[in-house]
């Protein structure tokens, strides 16, 4: 049995990788590809000149001019428990950072002349014997400092190709600049006409893009120093130190929030995970009982009954459902019971946990009870649909175990009824349930876009369509993995749970 | 014909099970009811095999079921007729027991054994949990002791390595030993009667002689009745006392084993008897059933055929003198034709005021004594 965990973990991984290569493909193939909302955002530039620059650094900063199989490569080394090289650091605000990234070289430089110094040495970050604070503060200082002088590089070496765009036209070599890039290896063989009347414009952003590239050659240089004398505690556990280490996956960094994805995660996660919590065993508490008891009376009239109704149910739309909830229910002018939106009551923070009595004689909700009333119409339009698929489930296993000879063994035996009812044939029709398990359960963590949309509930599911809507790759990248790994994890969970349901189901 | 009661024979104060008149139907949804079983009388005696026989649909089963009440209720029905039962808190009427005390019979005084010993257990439980939930219903013992019980009870039905293999699952045995393990839970809680429902009939050869000695064993050992329902002729030589030969859910033929072989009175049987081969016969084809049914001179061969009696027989139209009785099954009558013989007849002008007794035999075959002139089956 523990062997053959192990093995179906170990067949998680390529599962994994083939999940999220798909899922990163399909976001590169999407209109814009990956970081169009960026791109879009770097459009609000008025000016031509503006905008490529602006897109250039964002490029650049997110690492989107690579190919994208390339930053499908980096992602994946982001996400892996097992990091090669060396060990990233976490900031203080849970940032990871790594060692500074490398810079492209400036386009065309033989065309330049001027030859480019060694790579500068870094200067010494800080002082022997600097507090943690001080540490802090001197590499925030360098990060910037290189995150600026590359920004500025960046934009030079742009402004450097729209010099070099007339020219290039003129000589018939515009397909040398595709998109962002100047193709070099089409230039290569190209002897520069200095004669030519775009010379002048071309020489002069050359040297500013020359001296910029200088300056942020050395600022990297004191990034890198900064990084390796290690002002923040190192992520994860070394296994060859320096080569090959283990540390938690890197979700990355949110495009759109600017934050942790993996802070956004765990503020969304408790909250579709708690409402699951109330929703999932009702709907079990219901359909089960009542699968049992219409499969004890097959045919008579609370099978009939109990089944039209669930399917009738099943068949509201929960759209519809939960705008009709909170029209009616929620709305001041009709009922007006629950609050139409959240999860709190904008005082919850200063309530108590529990009711307790207020000074005047009233009593005040507390924060529990406040929240339950909260989550009554969200985890009503979640319930809902779920009692038909679940209950129909249970009666079709029972019946099918209700006509089992070892049912009639154990009436020959004297077997009670009802015990014959739980210990025999519902005993049996645990199997179905299982399965029924491992489809329901990754959705618990997934959460429910509708629903959580229309009561504004900030959710998994209200996370993920604003991923989708941003084209937020971090975000949705690691939305999905999580949801795969939750998935095959319920698969291996329920076939652990077939092998104690059913003794002939053995995986040694 | 050799009816003595065997000098082995106990004290006989009636028989363990009486069966009178029953009748069984299922409700048909697209027509009429389904009459299984219609007047049917049987009686088994202590440390004796009634075997009935029959083929497929006869009411050989039914008529066992409903001895525990087996039978689902709807669509079935029991018409009327009791089952006298000998239970050692008095005589009661299994087909009437309400539910409560009827639980308190099943697996304790009547045990049942099923045909399918595959799918006759629980496939979720060890079958030492089987056999000790039939032990904790009907004895006050401690699960301890339930557990040395249900292990002796696997011992006593010869399953090898009981220690180890009551822990076992279903699906670890083999069919013959599933089967030993369904006897074993039959027999856990020593019942007076057991009903065997085809016990063999899923099992090979060598397999099903193993557990036909073993009932016959136990039988002895135990001290009980036991209604063998079968459709092998072989194993009714070999077991049974008494044998009770069905159709369309009458009796048609009811005498203890010899005589039955020996001297087959209704034509169905005779027809069975000869669609078997026999060792040492040469034969180019045997004669089916059907020859013998359809044959006219066979149903006036019964004695007392000219003074009118005729072998019932539910495909020939009744007899022109026919008195048939109010109510249901007015037309047919078990008659002893013969002594300690009984033949399903039309009830004819010739039966009226001669009804004689209905079928009761406590005969036990001698133990040493096999069937001579059975079938080798």
């Amino acid at each position: 049995m523990i062997t053959y965990i192990i093995r179906r973990l170990f067949l998680m991984i390529p599962t994994v990788i083939g999940i999220s290569f798909l899922i990163f493909m399909l976001v590169a193939l999407s209109p814009g590809g990956v970081g169009a909302a960026l791109r879009v955002a770097g459009g609000g530039a008025t000016e031509a000149t503006n905008r490529a620059v602006q897109e250039a650094y964002l490029e650049d900063r997110y690492g989107l001019d690579a190919p994208v199989i390339v930053q499908y490569v980096r992602w994946l080394g982001r996400i892996s428990p097992i990091k090669f090289g060396a060990r990233g650091q976490i900031m203080p605000t849970g940032e990871r950072v790594s060692a500074p990234k490398p810079l492209a070289e400036p386009w065309t430089r033989a065309w330049l002349g001027a030859p480019l110094p060694a790579a500068p040495r870094g200067a010494e970050p800080w002082k022997a014997g600097a507090s943690a604070e001080e540490k802090s503060i001197a590499y925030a200082r360098a990060s910037d400092a290189y995150a600026q002088d590359r920004a500025a590089y960046v934009a030079a070496r742009t402004l450097y190709r729209e010099a070099l765009g007339p020219y290039l036209r003129s000589v018939g070599l515009s397909g040398a600049i595709r998109g962002n890039r100047v193709r070099g290896s089409m230039l290569a063989d190209h002897t520069p006409d200095r004669a030519s009347a775009h010379w002048a414009a071309i020489e002069a952003a050359g040297a500013r893009m020359l001296t910029s590239y200088q300056r942020a050659l050395a600022s990297r240089a004191d990034l890198a120093a900064a990084f390796a004398a290690r002002p923040f505690p190192q992520a994860g556990v070394p296994v060859v130190p320096g080569v090959v280490s283990v540390a938690w996956p890197d979700l990355g960094m949110s495009f759109a929030r600017g934050r942790p994805v993996g802070q956004l995660i765990a503020a969304a996660l408790p909250v579709t995970i708690g409402i699951n919590l109330i929703a999932f065993p009702i709907i079990y508490m219901v359909a089960i009982p009542a699968g049992i008891a219409a499969a004890n009376r097959a045919g008579r009239l609370f099978d009939v009954v109990s089944g039209t109704f669930f399917v009738a149910l099943w068949s509201v739309p929960t759209v519809w459902a939960g705008v009709l909830a909170v029209g009616f229910l929620a709305n001041k002018d009709y009922l007006g019971w629950f609050p139409v939106t959240g999860l709190h009551d904008a005082g919850a923070d200063r309530m108590t946990y529990l009711p307790s009595p207020r000074g005047d004689g009233t009593w005040s909700m507390g924060y529990l009870v406040d929240y339950l009333w909260h989550v009554c119409l969200p985890v009503l339009c979640l319930v809902y649909a779920g009692f038909a698929v679940l209950s129909k489930q249970t009666r079709a296993a029972m019946l099918d175990n209700f006509n089992a000879d070892y049912v009639r063994t154990a009436k020959a035996k004297g077997v009670e009824a009802r015990v014959i009812l739980f210990a025999h044939v519902f005993r049996n029709s645990l199997l179905p349930l299982i399965t029924m398990f491992a489809s329901i359960f990754p959705a618990m963590l997934a959460g429910s876009v509708v629903v959580e949309r229309i009561f504004a509930i900030p959710g998994m599911g209200s996370l993920i369509l604003e991923a989708i809507n941003l084209k937020d790759r971090e975000l949705i990248l690691a939305n999905a993995v999580m949801i795969a790994l939750v998935n095959i994890m319920a698969l291996l969970l329920a076939d652990i749970l077939y092998a104690a349901a059913d003794p002939r189901i053995s995986y040694s | 014909m050799t009816s003595a009661t065997p000098p082995a024979a106990p004290a006989d104060n009636g028989p363990l099970l009486r069966v009178r008149d029953l009748a069984v139907s299922f409700d048909n949804r697209d027509g009429p009811r389904i009459q299984a079983v219609d007047g049917v009388h049987m009686t088994v005696h202590h440390r004796q095999t009634l075997a009935v026989v029959g083929e497929s649909g006869c009411g050989k089963s039914v008529t066992a079921m409903s001895a525990l009440q087996l039978i689902p209720r709807p669509p079935g029905r029991y018409d009327r007729g009791r089952m006298e039962f000998a239970s050692k808190r008095g005589p009661v009427d299994l087909v009437a027991l309400p539910e409560a005390r009827m639980r308190e019979i099943r697996g304790n005084e009547i045990a049942m054994i099923f045909q399918e010993p595959m799918t006759s257990l629980n496939p979720v439980y060890t079958v030492g949990d089987q056999i000790m939930e039939a032990v904790l219903l009907h004895q006050e013992v401690s699960d301890r002791d339930a557990f040395e019980i249900a292990l002796q009870a696997m011992k006593d039905v010869g399953i090898p390595e009981a220690e180890r293999r009551i822990k076992g699952y279903p699906h670890q045995f083999s069919g013959g030993m599933r089967q030993r393990v369904m006897i074993a839970m039959a027999l856990a809680c020593h019942p007076r009667l057991l009903l065997a429902d085809e016990p063999t009939t899923a099992l090979d050869v060598t397999i099903q002689a193993q557990i036909l000695e073993l009932l016959r064993d136990l039988r002895e050992t135990r001290d009980m009745g036991m209604m063998l329902i079968t459709h092998d002729l072989g194993v009714v030589a070999e077991n049974a006392d008494v044998v009770c030969v069905m159709y369309a859910g009458r009796v048609v033929e009811y005498a203890n084993v010899l005589e039955l072989f020996g001297a087959p009175l209704h034509p169905y049987t005779r027809g069975l008897l000869n669609s078997i081969p026999k060792l040492g016969e040469r034969r180019e084809r045997l004669l089916t059933i059907r020859e013998i049914v359809e044959n006219e001179a066979e149903f006036k061969r019964l004695p007392g055929a000219q003074g009118g009696i005729r072998p019932w027989w539910p495909w020939h139209d009744p007899p022109a003198d026919l008195t048939p009785h109010e109510g249901p099954a007015g037309d047919y009558h078990l008659l002893e034709v013969r002594p300690e013989h009984w033949v399903g007849v039309w009830r004819t002008r010739a039966i009226e005021g001669h009804e004689g007794r209905l079928p009761d035999l406590s005969y036990r075959k001698p133990l040493s004594e096999p069937a001579t002139g059975a079938a080798a089956g």
